[in-house]
């Protein structure tokens, strides 16, 4: 936004910036309607409740699994690092709490927005991609593509915002498991300890934090690539750029909500 | 990503709904699960018992800290306040099943190391005695490491300006060196020790002088005094004569007591003749009575006796 001011001249900074805000208030918007649409019961008659099905099934049931390997690998090895530098430095005793806080706290529920954006931009719609790459062409196959972008939108957003949950709390209880074999072994006897630990790290604030924070990181992946795309076609603007509409915006709003939530915790 | 479900979908996986209603429920149970976790890890489903252990910093205390004995956690914080009196009061919540390690003699202390965390501790010396009671208050005993090091610090620079004080040149520790060194000096020189003490050799000589004078004196008075028609010798004939002196008192004074003898046994006899000189008089009374009634008794019977009518004129 701020460099593309300075290419334009000064006269048109006032048009850019109305239709800069005009967008943001759009995402903002469409959020609004998703959520109080997804909460009224008509909304919920039998094709929607399939679509949204099939969104799940997409976003979710198809990707979870690999998912899960993958952060239970990734944070298998970080665990192992933490466990094993605290335990040089004789440290051992806080090793359990930081990797609570960082993995399941902080790391896997930004990778689980990132992992669900990827996806989401991967399954990123051929039609309307090109329907806007060709730029101002009224005609029917633009209207019906706008029409099936607004009957999806709710099933869309509540199956991308469910999919950052479940991968995120899956994932996290699959990290707590690996956390506990990985600094008791098989032993149940430090059940106990274990508990208390992840009871001082969690607590109300902090758990608050998290469930809103991961709720927010949906919402997020569900909600902005699909108000770019409504925005550009409402417009009919072209799209220039070779990446996903809204993928910068969606970037930094999960870098903005994830530096909030450390902010609100640490500070 | 906008559409990805066409209006009739070829390729729609089977039991599409069926799927993403396990799903669903899978993750609700998942969630709810984890709360209930997490709420257990935070003893919400506990009964509990207060402590409020009361102190005047409350510097590492955190909510949800853990309090422990014999270094088992027993015990959460779970607020820290300022009281009105300006302590600090620190809440603990003792689950009921661990209520028992702690008694009315417990000892709570509050202890900040230089690396790591406050550690909040009981310690129960007498496990017999009666149970802490509910909302019991306590103090709490600090010890701050951390805090010791700016006093240790500046204890130990004074420690070291005093010894550099001590050590530098002309300080008293170097001058009384000095002087060791001449005292030592001077017990080694030709009249030591005296020397030393006296202050000087001239002065060690001047004594030995007056000592060899006292030694003649002393050999004259012993010639004098013990010696052939010393003092001695008279003294011991005044003493002679004085004990023949003193033999002629003793024989004097046993006379004396033999005539102190006698003059006791006079004033005896004169104390029995006074006793009889006592009931003569008795006697001499009682004839003069029976005379005098014998002279009255005369009197009435005689004619010569007087007319004691009385005439009226």
């Amino acid at each position: 936004m701020i460099t593309s001011l300075i290419y334009l001249k000064p006269r048109d900074w006032g048009v850019r910036l109305g239709r800069w805000l005009a967008s943001w208030w759009g995402m903002l918007h469409l959020g609004a309607i998703a959520l109080v649409m997804a909460m009224s019961p008509s909304t919920w008659h039998r094709a929607n409740r399939l679509a949204t099905s099939n969104y799940i099934y997409a976003s979710t049931w198809a990707v979870l699994p690999w998912f899960t390997l993958l952060t239970a690998l990734v944070s298998l090895v970080i665990i192992r690092i933490v466990l094993v530098t605290a335990q040089s430095y004789g440290l051992s005793g806080f090793a359990l709490e930081m990797m609570v806080r960082v993995l399941v706290l902080e790391l896997l529920p930004l990778s689980a927005a990132l992992f669900a954006a990827l996806r989401a931009s991967m399954a990123f719609d051929a039609g309307a991609m090109g329907l806007a790459a060709r730029g101002v062409e009224p005609g029917d196959a633009q209207e019906a593509t706008l029409r099936r972008v607004r009957r999806d939108l709710v099933p869309q957003v509540i199956a991308n915002a469910f999919s950052v949950l479940s991968l995120a709390m899956v994932s996290s209880v699959i990290v707590l498991v690996l956390a506990y074999l990985n600094v008791y072994g098989l032993s149940p006897w430090g059940l106990s300890d274990y508990t208390r630990t992840v009871g001082r790290v969690f607590d109300p604030t902090v758990t608050l934090g998290f469930i809103f924070k991961t709720v927010l990181f949906g919402l997020a992946v569900a909600v902005i690539p699909s108000a770019a795309i409504l925005d550009m076609l409402r417009h009919r603007r072209r799209h220039r750029s070779n990446v996903q509409p809204g993928a910068l915006r969606l970037l930094f709003v999960l870098l903005l909500i994830e530096a909030s939530s450390l902010a609100v915790k640490y500070i | 990503m906008a559409d990805t479900v066409p209006d009739n979908l070829p390729n729609e996986p089977k039991h599409v709904e069926a799927k993403a209603v396990i799903l669903l429920i899978v993750i609700g149970a998942l969630i709810v699960a984890f709360f209930l976790y997490v709420m257990y890890a935070r003893g919400v489903f506990e009964k509990t018992q207060q402590l409020v252990l009361v102190t005047d910093n409350s510097e590492g205390v955190i909510p949800g800290m853990d309090m422990s004995f014999a270094g088992f956690p027993i015990g959460r914080v779970r607020q820290v306040d300022l009281g009105q009196d300006g302590k600090v009061n620190i809440l603990v919540d003792i689950p009921k099943k661990d209520a028992k390690w702690l008694r009315t003699t417990s000892v709570f202390t509050l202890e900040s190391s230089v690396v790591g965390q406050t550690r909040l501790r009981a310690y129960s010396g007498i496990l017999t005695d009666p149970p802490l009671p509910d909302k019991a208050q306590r103090p709490v005993l600090r010890g701050d490491a951390a805090a010791e090091i700016p006093r240790l610090l500046s204890t130990a620079r004074t420690l070291l300006e005093n010894l550099q004080n001590m050590t530098q040149e002309g300080s008293a520790i170097a001058n009384t060196l000095d002087n060791v060194q001449t005292f030592s000096g001077r017990l080694t020189g030709k009249y030591g020790v005296l020397g030393t003490a006296l202050g000087g050799d001239e002065e060690a000589q001047k004594l030995l002088q007056t000592l060899q004078r006292v030694d003649a004196i002393l050999a004259k008075t012993d010639q004098r005094v013990f010696g052939k028609n010393g003092v001695m010798d008279d003294t011991q004939a005044a003493v002679r004569q004085l004990n023949g002196v003193l033999t002629d008192a003793r024989q004097t004074l046993q006379k004396v007591d033999a005539v102190l003898v006698e003059a006791q046994a006079v004033g005896a006899n004169a104390k029995v003749a006074t006793q009889d000189l006592g009931r003569l008089r008795g006697e001499v009374d009682a004839s003069l009575r029976k005379v005098n009634r014998l002279v009255d008794e005369i009197n009435r019977k005689w004619p010569f006796k007087r007319d004691e009518e009385i005439k009226l004129p």
